[in-house]
């Protein structure tokens, strides 16, 4: 009972969250909302007892990915914002699409379908993550690890000033 | 032995035509030219009397094997099978031909030596002359129709030749195209009278067609289309009614040869092939009127127009038509025998009257118009007597030739009941006496009408040409007695001996009728000469001059021929300009219509291929280009390099995927 | 307890707004920040099916998904600085010069 509450509470911060991610016309304060909504998210984890993956999404979400995004909007100095218009398109197209899509999908989830086992009631323990993390999925993990640092140099190489180029 | 005849005189024209003209002398053309003849003569005599003492009824010789046996296709029926040789046949009537045709020809041969002695070709007359010998001679001795068709072919040639012998004269050029186109629609019946044989019987051979004919292997009809056919070809070469415009034009030749082809042989070739073919002609009692009536009238009708004629040899080309109508008249009434007998006789007056004529033109330095004539007994003391005989041969006066074969004709038709041949042929015989002696008179007696030049230069003909006359002459009195008939005591002789040829036949007359028809026939002749001797000589010719004024419509149509010439030039000749005319208007604008209007389709289609081609074909080819730049520059669009477009179309492919899904499930 | 509808519904609508927010949104940078959003609705998703299935497997691939989520946006903002650089603008309609 509270624990619904409580999900519906975080479900609601999350949402409205999102929505405001997504209108907000100064990029900081988009920033901001993504960092709320992260955090709600990581609340909904809590609700679902899944704990690692709730403490994972603070730390990593909320305290990496945040924080570079507000150094990038530093960096790139977004000042302009200009009309979010899109010119393209037909706008009905645009918003037709994910609509439909969701439609889709919706009638897919809410229709009858084979009923999901029962729930178990509690949720999956850590250990029991950790265990199938370092046995089954050994592998992606350590392919993981090579990608992130993969990633790393790449990030940088990319994002370095190439000196022979620049006029600077 | 016989088969040699013909040989020489083809060697003879072949040596005086090919080396002739350039290489040899006037003496060495005319010793070849007239040995030649000489020895087909001697020949022909000796081949006579070893044959008669042989008393084989024929003899065949082949040559040489021609045509296999060999199947010929038959418009609607079974195709005909036949095989001929070239063969020669001698029996009686064989003799006959070659002696008269050697003989004569001899004499002719002899004379021209003296007509044609100033003349410039010649080697190539000789040459010519020879040809036409050989021509006649395998005519008379083939043993089929189709060597027979032969020599009908060659005469026919060399009368064409011979008679345009002067070609750069237009007239002499005319008359010989004339005579060939004439003879030719007479050589179609022959030939499809051949035709008709061979379809019928499978043979060529006359003697077996006799045989065939005799045991009735052919039908009436095809008896009597046939004989007609053949007829047909006998009326062109022989110029009977309606083919014999030709032969008056033909006078254009020299003299010799008229009296020689035109008068003694080419022109008696006709009645020699009734003769041959007397089985066929027998059994088919149609065609035999046929024959009977058209000689009959050709003589009365000739005769009529002889009697206007101004120019001598007018004269005598109409009496020449006029008399071979009395031997097919003869035929026609079944007895060959009689026929030929006239044809022998008339051999020897006719070409006696030619060549006596040629004589007095001769002597006249080339005068042919009787009107500037006259008066010449005196001047022409050999020509003359000899000319006279062959006039009194030629009327029927008893004692001469003529008298015994014309008689025997006269005879023969009053026998057979065909009292209309009778009527025709007593009617002509006084025209002809009245003609002929017309023409004696004219020349021979009365003032003299030519004029002082051509009076000094008047002389008798060389002896070289008058011999020949005098022999002829002696021919025309003593040539009739070898057919004396029975009943004046003689024993028939030649009629006999030509039965074997040309069948038996009794003349169904009592002996009684038969002098007054003898008598009869005398009696017209000589009413003839007195009645142109009244006309000619004791009025001088005015009763003609007042007949002429007073009927003058009649004697000018008389005079024109009867206007036959323009009627055959209307009709025939200009129908047939006519016909060529409009064949090469179609063949211009039908057929050459068509062959262009065929390359003009074709053009067309061409184009419309090409049209084709360049639309359809590249079309397509194009087509396809231009779909695939359509197609690729559309879809080149979607590779804006707006990456915005990529996602967007990330999330299209979400949606299509997620759509196949549900749909799916 | 929680009924699992809710957790999907909750985990498609976040997602949804994500999708949103990539395509509407013309500041590059925000696009980005919506994709993350795209990225936590899927987590929400494996997280409630995991725990409704009863099974690590969802946790885990959350996991995994998160660690993508890291690479991505390092790389992407990298990608965007140097682009940055170049064109002095973080307009997303300025990318088009992948036109082939």
């Amino acid at each position: 009972m509270i624990a619904q509450a409580v999900f519906y509470v975080f479900a609601g911060l999350a949402v409205v969250s999102a929505i405001l991610v997504v209108l907000q016309k100064n990029a900081m304060h988009s920033v901001l909302y993504l960092a709320f909504t992260v955090l709600s998210v990581a609340g909904v984890f809590f609700c679902l007892e899944a704990e690692y993956l709730g403490a994972i999404q603070i730390l990593v979400y909320g305290g990496g990915i945040v924080v570079l995004y507000i150094f990038v909007i530093i960096i790139v100095n977004l000042k302009e914002v200009a009309r979010e218009k899109r010119k393209l398109f037909p706008k009905v197209f645009i918003i037709g699409l994910p609509i439909v899509l969701l439609a889709e999908i919706s009638a897919v989830i809410f229709a009858s379908r084979p009923a999901l086992p029962s729930a178990s009631g509690t949720g999956v323990a850590f250990r029991t993550v950790a265990e199938e993390l370092f046995s089954t999925y050994l592998i992606p993990f350590e392919l993981a690890s090579m990608l992130l640092l993969a990633v790393l140099i790449g990030a940088i190489i990319i994002a370095r000033r190439k000196l022979l180029h620049d006029p600077d | 032995m016989f088969i040699w005849i013909p040989l020489f005189p083809l060697l003879g024209a072949a040596a005086n035509g090919v080396f002739g003209i350039r290489y040899f002398s006037r003496r060495a053309v005319h010793t070849i030219g007239v040995g030649t003849v000489g020895l087909s003569f001697l020949l022909s005599a000796l081949s006579f009397t070893g044959w008669t003492r042989s008393a084989v009824p024929y003899v065949v010789t082949k040559i040489y094997s021609w045509v296999p046996r060999s199947l010929i296709p038959v418009l609607g029926g079974r195709p005909a099978s036949v095989s001929f040789d070239f063969a020669l046949r001698y029996d009686s009537l064989a003799a006959v031909m070659t002696l008269v045709v050697t003989g004569v020809g001899l004499l002719i041969h002899v004379y021209s030596v003296g007509y044609m002695a100033r003349e410039k070709s010649y080697a190539r007359y000789f040459a010519y002359l020879n040809l036409f010998t050989f021509a006649m001679l395998l005519l008379v001795l083939a043993a089929n129709l189709a060597v027979m068709f032969i020599g009908w072919e060659g005469v026919g040639l060399c009368s064409y030749l011979l008679i345009g012998f002067w070609f750069t004269r237009d007239a002499a050029a005319n008359a010989g195209k004339k005579a060939f186109i004439t003879n030719r629609v007479g050589d179609f019946g022959f030939l499809l009278g051949i035709g008709l044989l061979v379809s019928s019987l499978g043979t060529v051979d006359t003697a077996e067609i006799s045989a065939l004919v005799g045991r009735g292997a052919l039908g009436r009809g095809t008896a009597t289309a046939a004989a007609l056919l053949l007829f047909l070809g006998a009326i062109g070469k022989s110029a009977q009614i309606p083919l014999y415009t030709w032969l008056p034009d033909a006078m254009e030749g020299p003299t010799p040869v008229s009296a020689l082809i035109h008068a003694a042989t080419m022109v008696t070739a006709g009645v020699y092939m009734v003769a041959r073919l007397n089985a066929l002609f027998s059994f088919s009692g149609t065609a035999l009127t046929v024959v009977a009536y058209v000689g009959a009238l050709t003589a009365v009708y000739a005769a009529t127009l002889g009697l206007v004629q101004h120019d001598i040899k007018r004269v005598l080309a109409y009496s020449t038509i006029s008399q071979i109508g009395y031997m097919f008249g003869a035929a026609g009434v079944g007895a060959f025998g009689a026929g030929i007998f006239h044809l022998l006789t008339h051999a020897f007056f006719k070409s006696l009257l030619f060549l006596g004529a040629g004589s007095v033109i001769h002597a006249l330095s080339g005068e042919q118009d009787m009107r500037k004539m006259g008066g010449l007994r005196a001047s022409l003391p050999k020509t003359f007597p000899a000319l006279l005989v062959a006039a009194l041969a030629i009327s029927g006066v008893p004692g001469f030739s003529g008298f015994f074969s014309k008689d025997e004709i006269l005879a023969s038709a009053f026998a057979a009941r065909q009292y209309g041949i009778w009527a025709l042929g007593i009617l002509g015989a006084g025209l002809t006496a009245f003609y002929v002696f017309r023409l004696i008179f004219l020349v021979f007696y009365g003032k003299e009408r030519f004029d002082g030049e051509v009076k000094t230069r008047l002389h008798e003909s060389p002896r070289i040409m008058t011999v020949p006359l005098q022999i002829l002459a002696l021919l025309s009195i003593l040539g009739g007695y070898v057919g004396l008939p029975r009943v004046l005591g003689g024993g028939h002789w030649f009629g006999a001996f030509l039965e074997s040829s040309t069948g038996p036949h009794r003349l169904a007359l009592s002996g009684g009728t038969e002098i007054v028809l003898m008598l009869l026939s005398a009696a017209v002749g000589l009413g003839g000469i007195w009645a142109a001797h009244f006309v000619y000589i004791q009025k001088e010719g005015r009763p003609a001059e007042r007949f002429s004024a007073r009927f003058r419509t009649i004697v000018d149509v008389v005079r024109n021929k009867y206007y036959v010439d323009e009627f055959y030039n209307t009709v025939v000749v200009r129908g047939v300009l006519r016909m060529g005319r409009l064949l090469h208007w179609f063949d211009d604008h039908v057929i050459d219509g068509l062959v262009n209007g065929t390359a003009a389709l074709v053009r067309r289609a061409s184009r419309l291929s090409i049209g084709f081609d360049q639309d359809v074909i590249d079309g397509a080819v194009n087509g396809i280009g231009s779909l695939n730049r359509l197609l690729s520059s559309g879809l080149r669009r979607l590779q804006s390099g707006f990456v915005y477009n990529y996602a967007l179309s990330i999330v299209i492919g979400i949606v299509i995927l997620i759509s196949l899904l549900v749909t799916l499930f | 307890m929680i009924p699992i509808n809710s957790v999907l519904g909750l985990g498609l609508l976040i997602f949804f707004i994500g999708l949103f927010g990539v395509l509407f949104r013309k500041n590059l940078v925000i696009m980005l920040m919506s994709l993350e959003l795209l990225l936590n609705g899927i987590n929400i998703l494996f997280a409630g099916l995991g725990r409704r299935l009863g099974s690590p497997k969802g946790s885990v691939f959350a996991l995994f998904v998160i660690i993508m989520a890291v690479s991505e946006a390092a790389v992407g903002f990298a990608l965007v600085l140097s682009y940055f650089r170049e064109k002095k603008t973080s307009d997303a309609d300025e990318l088009n010069e992948l036109k082939g």
